[in-house]
């Protein structure tokens, strides 16, 4: 009989009803789990660069514990050698000795105080690890694509049997920490997914050649830490089911599927089903990527496999993995970036409070900053990673209530007008538009998935709603309208001032702003040029192509999207040049001319582009409304674009900021 | 201001060679700093070729992104030739690329190279820019080869520097 950590009942759960087979129990090996939902192992750099477990990482897992109902709530993936080859992250947890196991209690005790199941990960990360020493490891000294990670020793037969023994002693101290179900991670390009691959495995002995050798090592690790678990620890094995390494050579997707049988036969009770790799010339989970993109996947994979599947991958909102598991295509909804923006999603989704889903804009800047060696952080969650420190997480009520004038209802305006609100404060939101959302109205429109931008807008209307804000749309504010209110405080959130171009000919008509483009207020002519290249201009150039005009950005910055975290800007990059943009980087425009305009780049090289129109979209700081407010003696924030043009997070995590602060 | 294209054409063409005539004097700097350094125990020549292997190294590295095998072996043969003659075209040469009679057998031939002209400016030997020249490349097919888990070998056929001509190449893959 499977034996049950937590009694769920979801009867009283309206999410329940909605998406019933989220909310189904599952039998992985001899464990009952409640319900189908799983926050994944998540690298957070949380924890201290010798592998302790900190506050800071016990207090992130138990709000992600809270979130999945009773669900499976995975610890990051723990390395496992004392040499540190293995480590990938400089805030990765180690499970290299017992001394590791106290640390390691604690964050299955914060998982098992929310009744959810806990999980423990094993993660050699293989050739994209070695953070901390100069050489990774590996079944092959196969050069690095990337520069960014460390060459590659090729492991000795011995070698392998050490690492197989790490897996193993790693997972005996995690049962001993009070973890109660085991995962093998062998993903994205981390140890046991290089001796799989053909790209990474040239051996020629037990641990290599065909598929069945290269997954030899796998074999030896899944077995042996099943024998360390004993019958009542399920344990389970994250493997590519397409590595998306087709111009490097890597598996064929037959051979992936073959892995799967392999490792069932091994004795795994469950596979995660994942794609890619970092070294992947593929996109696979960028905003770009459609949601549920994958989800096909997870139908092949049990098609060739028994037991469970798992898979995250784009699938951010609970009707699709509801659908695919009622359909029998998919067991276990994992969830991982939407429990980093809003780590009580799930429960959200149990509780009936869709609406009040900080939902993930799949940018990546979490993975940026992970591989910048940076602690987690999320572009649209700024309590993300500060979960352990109360007063910024949960702030304590007003001292002394205020009635605050935010100006602007974007992004920014909206955050810190909960937030306020929230802590006692009378908030009264003024806008001269009559909607809400500010210039996200007109990024939305942009190509490539900013549409899901707008679920930030979308969060913020419910929290205001929740929290008793009042709109007063359609209201510029003015100077006269600060000294009759005389709020006791203004936050200026009015977003930028589209910059002008101080050059012969740049007041002439040919000349429009980037907002007034992309709510369609002005014509644009066949060819353009896109003033600016920052994520506006790219964003408002690709939204120009795809109508067919022909595009050239000019922009000041050395390089196009310097602003776009890394994990992104690569697409853009590309879609610039499928779209047949030119850039001009490092560069002004000298000159408006009838024909178009006269580029000059920084080194004094000038050269002529035709166009018919020019779109700004480089802004400014807004400085309207400051001086009559100091003037006023009211106490005066500015915050997100109004301060400095920056971006939706800054725009968010400013709002934040100043609505704890109030 | 109208723009005067043929001044900023020309203007940029003028930046354009002597930076490139900077940059082989530079290495040629460098390589006298070297030899001093290297004591007169060392032969010229192999500080020279040392150099050779850890620039096709550095430069092998930098290729690696850009190895496809989607287009096939001769694709990936054709790609990683073009880059070769590239880098020559680059630095101020002229190189093509010409596929051979034999499958999976490519020649890269250059009609001019600066290299032999700053050489002689710094009175290094001929034999050196040419035997330089094909250590660099087989250091750079070294990890591209390893990566893409193809044997690969280039040898130098004919040199300017030698007095033939033109230089050529021969890329191919071993058995």
């Amino acid at each position: 009989m499977a034996k049950t950590l937590f009694e769920w009942d979801y009867s009283d759960y309206p999410g329940a009803k909605t998406y019933p087979h989220l909310f189904k129990p599952i039998q992985i090996g001899n464990l009952m789990v409640p319900n189908r939902i799983k926050y994944a192992a998540t690298e957070d750099n949380l924890n201290g660069h010798d592998g302790f477990v900190t506050d800071a990482g016990v207090e992130y897992m138990r709000q992600r514990a809270i979130g999945v109902v009773g669900g499976l709530c995975f610890m990051q993936g723990v390395y496992m050698d004392e040499k540190r080859q293995g480590q990938g992250y400089v805030g990765q947890a180690a499970a290299w000795d017992d001394k590791f196991i106290p640390g390691l209690k604690r964050i299955a005790e914060a998982i098992h105080e929310q009744k959810a199941v806990a999980g423990f990960q094993l993660m050699d990360c293989g050739r994209v690890g070695a953070v901390e020493v100069d050489y990774c490891h590996g079944p092959s000294a196969v050069p690095q694509r990337l520069r960014i990670f460390k060459p590659v020793e090729e492991m000795t037969n011995a070698d392998v049997k050490t690492v197989v023994q790490q897996h193993i002693d790693a997972a005996k101290r995690g049962i001993e920490a009070g973890f109660d179900i085991m995962e093998i991670s062998g993903i994205v390009g981390y140890l046991i997914s290089n001796f799989i691959s053909s790209y990474t495995n040239r051996r020629t002995d037990e641990y290599g050649g065909d598929i069945r050798g290269r997954m030899q090592a796998v074999v030896e690790i899944i077995q042996g830490v099943k024998e360390a678990c004993g019958p009542d620890i399920p344990v389970g094995i994250r493997l590519c089911s397409e590595e998306l390494l087709d111009d490097v050579r890597g598996n064929t997707p037959e051979e992936s599927m073959e892995t799967y049988k392999i490792a069932e036969e091994a004795g795994a009770d469950y596979i995660s089903c994942t794609l890619g790799w970092q070294e992947s010339i593929y996109p696979v989970i960028s905003r770009d990527i459609p949601m549920g993109n994958w989800i096909h996947l997870a139908k092949r994979a049990k098609a060739h496999v028994n037991i469970p599947i798992q898979m995250a991958y784009r699938l951010f909102k609970p009707g699709l993995p509801n659908e695919k598991i009622g359909a029998g295509e998919l067991d276990i909804w994992e969830i991982c970036r939407s429990m980093i923006a809003d780590p009580h999603m799930p429960k959200k989704v149990a509780e009936g409070r869709e609406e009040e889903i900080r939902h993930c804009v799949a940018c990546n800047l979490c993975l940026a900053r992970l591989f910048r060696d940076a602690p987690m952080t999320c572009y649209i969650n700024p309590v993300c990673a500060h979960e352990w420190q109360e007063e910024f997480a949960n702030p304590k009520p007003a001292e002394e209530e205020k009635e605050v004038m935010i100006v602007g209802a974007g992004p920014a305006g909206l955050e810190c007008a909960y937030t306020a609100a929230r802590r006692g404060h009378e908030v009264h939101v003024y806008d001269k538009r009559d909607v809400i959302g500010g210039t996200l109205n007109e990024a939305k429109n942009a190509p490539y998935g900013d549409d899901e931008l707008w679920t930030c807008v979308e969060y913020q209307q419910a929290m205001c709603k929740q929290a008793g804000v009042n709109f007063h749309l359609g209201t510029e504010v003015t100077d006269d309208l600060i000294e009759e209110e005389m709020p006791d405080a203004v936050v200026l959130a009015t977003g930028p001032v589209y910059s002008k171009i101080e050059a012969p000919g740049g007041d002439g008509d040919k000349i429009v702003n980037l907002l007034d483009v992309m709510n369609g207020k002005v014509e644009v002519g066949e060819t353009v040029v896109m003033y600016g290249n920052r994520k506006p201009g790219i964003g408002g150039a690709l939204h120009l192509a795809k109508q067919g005009k022909k595009v050239t950005i000019v922009g000041k910055e050395k390089s196009a999207g310097f602003d776009v975290n890394p994990s992104f800007k690569w697409r853009y990059m590309i879609y610039m040049r499928q779209n047949g943009i030119t850039v001009y980087n490092d560069c002004d425009i000298e000159e408006v001319t009838d024909e178009g305009v006269i580029v000059r780049s920084y080194d004094g090289v000038r050269w002529p582009v035709k166009c018919d129109t020019v779109v700004i979209s480089d802004r400014g700081p807004n400085e309207s409304l400051k001086k009559t407010v100091q003037s006023e003696g009211i106490e005066l924030f500015v915050i997100g674009d109004a301060l400095i043009p920056r971006n939706l997070s800054s725009a968010v995590h400013d709002g934040y900021r100043i609505g704890i602060r109030l | 201001m109208p723009v005067d294209t043929e001044k900023e054409i020309s203007k940029m063409h003028k930046t354009l060679h002597s930076t490139q005539n900077e940059i082989g004097k530079t290495y040629y700097r460098w390589r006298q700093v070297a030899i001093e350094f290297a004591g007169e125990d060392t032969k010229p020549l192999d500080v020279a070729l040392r150099a050779a292997e850890v620039f096709g190294k550095d430069i092998g590295k930098s290729l690696l992104p850009r190895m496809n095998w989607l287009k096939g072996e001769e694709g990936f043969l054709m790609i990683l030739a073009r880059s070769l003659a590239g880098l020559w075209n680059t630095e101020g040469g002229m190189a093509i690329v010409e596929k051979g009679e034999n499958p999976g057998e490519i020649f890269i031939k250059c009609t001019r190279d600066p290299w032999p002209t700053w050489a002689k400016e710094y009175g290094a030997p001929m034999e050196e820019v040419a035997l330089c020249r094909e250590r660099m490349y087989q250091a750079i097919l070294e990890d591209v080869g390893f990566f893409m888990n193809v044997p690969l070998k280039i040898e130098l056929q004919k040199a300017i520097s030698r007095g033939e001509g033109e230089t050529v190449m021969k890329l191919y893959k071993t058995e």
